[in-house]
């Protein structure tokens, strides 16, 4: 009898453990962030093909996107069938090759470790969700915690933890963007690729290996970033890109030297939720163009590009 | 194919589709091969028809044409008076103007867009045409010029629209190389690439 009480001593101690860490968190809702952990290991590990719709505005983008895995390696493929209609492979993508957006995504495992992860950047909650492409699915909010990033209204496959659908809010939960499947099977047989002139594959940026898209003449680097976000890969340090996730949004800065001067300006433009801000300015008496493109708000684009510095 | 479905996906071109038609062919579109060919040529061809396929270049004088074409009644409405009839020639100028200053812009600075390789070679960043002088061509616009003391209505300042064209361009230019990111590090899969106005090899 004593001992089986003795025995329960350390169940309590983990439970008690597990809920001081999730109390450590506030505002985290545990249902919620199981499904944003099921949903990221879904997205790699299903096979699955479907068409899918992206609304910018009135404008309407439609795909057909397919995802197999084999044994040790995923294969995606997206086929535009509107506007231009190019395609995009990407091929034998190890499953164990973990991206940095993807592990910040799998905020239990962060919460295990005793840190808040995603769950400090946003507030997460499930919330009542329609059927998506005839699915049974569950409805996350996924609420800022600041105004340096996006909001979104998430629906979640009951069954497979797949993402159906995303809707990007922007300032007081204005829809900027909705991407949604119309339809989904899940099943390892794809469907046969139309013919496309435009067939591009993907690259594989890795934190690994280090990269340059363009060189610039000087090594530069960003002193200020919003809380949470972290680099994608490795960028050399004369790289002209820089490209930074959260887990849920992702932006590149861009840096151009310029050969003759320019006059100081800023231009911004945006469709749906991406933002391109372009900025001239001298850098130490060098001229440069500084772009940040990404599915941030402007003023995260401004005051990143601010911050733009030479390293000496 | 069936003719259910080529009625619904004409209408959806003609952009007379009803929601129900719309999800019907969506739909459809996984499992049919001949629809999907189908609506990938129609699409083709009809973003070739609106410029959008051909090139930024021929995007940017349809859209400037259509905004320039939107402040006539503007320009035309404050001229007023019985110097009216005598402005909008000037008004018909300016916009020919400002379309011109445009493709100028664009062309100049898509020249260095659509070279490929250049964005690799190291001696090639110094030599490839900055955009310092396109905005001191804008800078200098026409357009202002031709209507002496009066102003366009619903331009902007020079710099902020040639910068707002610069940041429409740079997108055009940067979005693939942000997507290969974007499609490893957020929760969307190769969705990303789908916001790419034109993909590239």
């Amino acid at each position: 009898m004593f001992s089986r009480h003795l025995a329960i001593i350390p169940l309590l101690c983990a439970a008690l453990l597990a809920s001081s860490k999730l109390l450590a968190c506030p505002g985290a809702d545990r249902e919620a962030l199981q499904w944003l952990d099921r949903m990221s290991h879904s997205l790699r590990k299903l096979s699955y093909h479907g068409v899918v719709t992206l609304r910018q505005g009135e404008e309407l983008e439609v795909m057909q996107v397919w995802h197999s895995v084999d044994g040790s390696a995923s294969s995606g493929h997206l086929a535009r069938l509107t506007g231009q209609g190019g395609q995009v492979s990407r091929d034998d993508h190890p499953l164990e090759c973990v991206h940095p957006g993807q592990q910040l995504l799998r905020v239990g495992e962060a919460m295990r470790d005793g840190e808040c992860g995603l769950a400090e950047l946003y507030r997460f909650s499930v919330i009542e969700s329609r059927p998506v492409a005839g699915r049974d699915t569950v409805g996350i909010l996924v609420e800022p915690r600041d105004m340096y990033r996006f909001g979104y209204r998430l629906a979640i496959d009951r069954e497979t933890g797949l993402l159906l659908q995303s809707e990007t809010l922007g300032n007081r939960d204005k829809p900027l963007e909705n991407l949604a499947f119309t339809r989904v099977v899940y099943e390892a047989e794809q469907p046969h690729a139309g013919d496309a002139h435009v067939l591009h594959l993907a690259a594989h940026p890795h934190p690994r290996d280090v990269s340059v898209d363009f060189p610039v003449q000087r090594p530069w680097t960003v002193t200020w970033l919003p809380r949470g976000f972290t680099l994608t890969d490795a960028p050399a340090r004369k790289s002209g890109r820089r490209s930074y996730t959260d887990g849920l949004a992702v932006f590149s800065v861009f840096l151009e030297d310029l050969d003759r001067d320019i006059r100081p300006g800023e231009g911004v433009v945006r469709r749906g939720s991406t933002t391109s801000y372009t900025r001239g300015r001298r850098l130490s008496e060098r001229p440069v163009l500084i772009t940040v493109v990404g599915e941030v708000p402007v003023n995260t684009a401004r005051m990143v590009a601010d911050t733009v510095r030479w390293v000496q | 194919m069936s003719e259910k479905l080529r009625e619904s996906l004409s209408a959806l071109m003609d952009g007379e589709a009803d929601e129900l038609e719309l999800q019907r062919v969506l739909a459809s579109i996984d499992g049919d091969r001949n629809l999907r060919r189908a609506w990938s040529r129609y699409n083709a061809a009809r973003a070739v028809m609106t410029g959008h396929a051909i090139g930024a270049l021929e995007l940017d004088i349809s859209e400037k044409v259509s905004d320039a074409i939107r402040q006539q009644p503007l320009a035309e409405a404050t001229a007023g008076g019985p110097g009216q009839r005598l402005l909008r020639p000037l008004a018909s100028f300016a916009i020919a103007a400002s379309v011109a200053v445009v493709v100028v812009l664009g062309g100049r600075q898509l020249a260095v867009v659509n070279s490929p390789g250049t964005l690799a070679e190291p001696v090639s960043v110094a030599a490839r045409p900055s955009p310092v002088g396109v905005l001191n061509s804008l800078g200098a616009t026409p357009v202002r010029a031709s209507y002496g003391t009066q102003s366009l209505p619903g331009l902007q300042p020079a710099t902020r629209s040639a910068y707002d064209e610069l940041a429409r361009q740079r997108m055009s230019r940067y979005m693939q190389q942000h997507a290969e990111h974007a499609s490893l590090n957020s929760p969307q899969g190769l969705i990303p690439f789908a916001r790419v106005t034109e993909l590239r090899e």
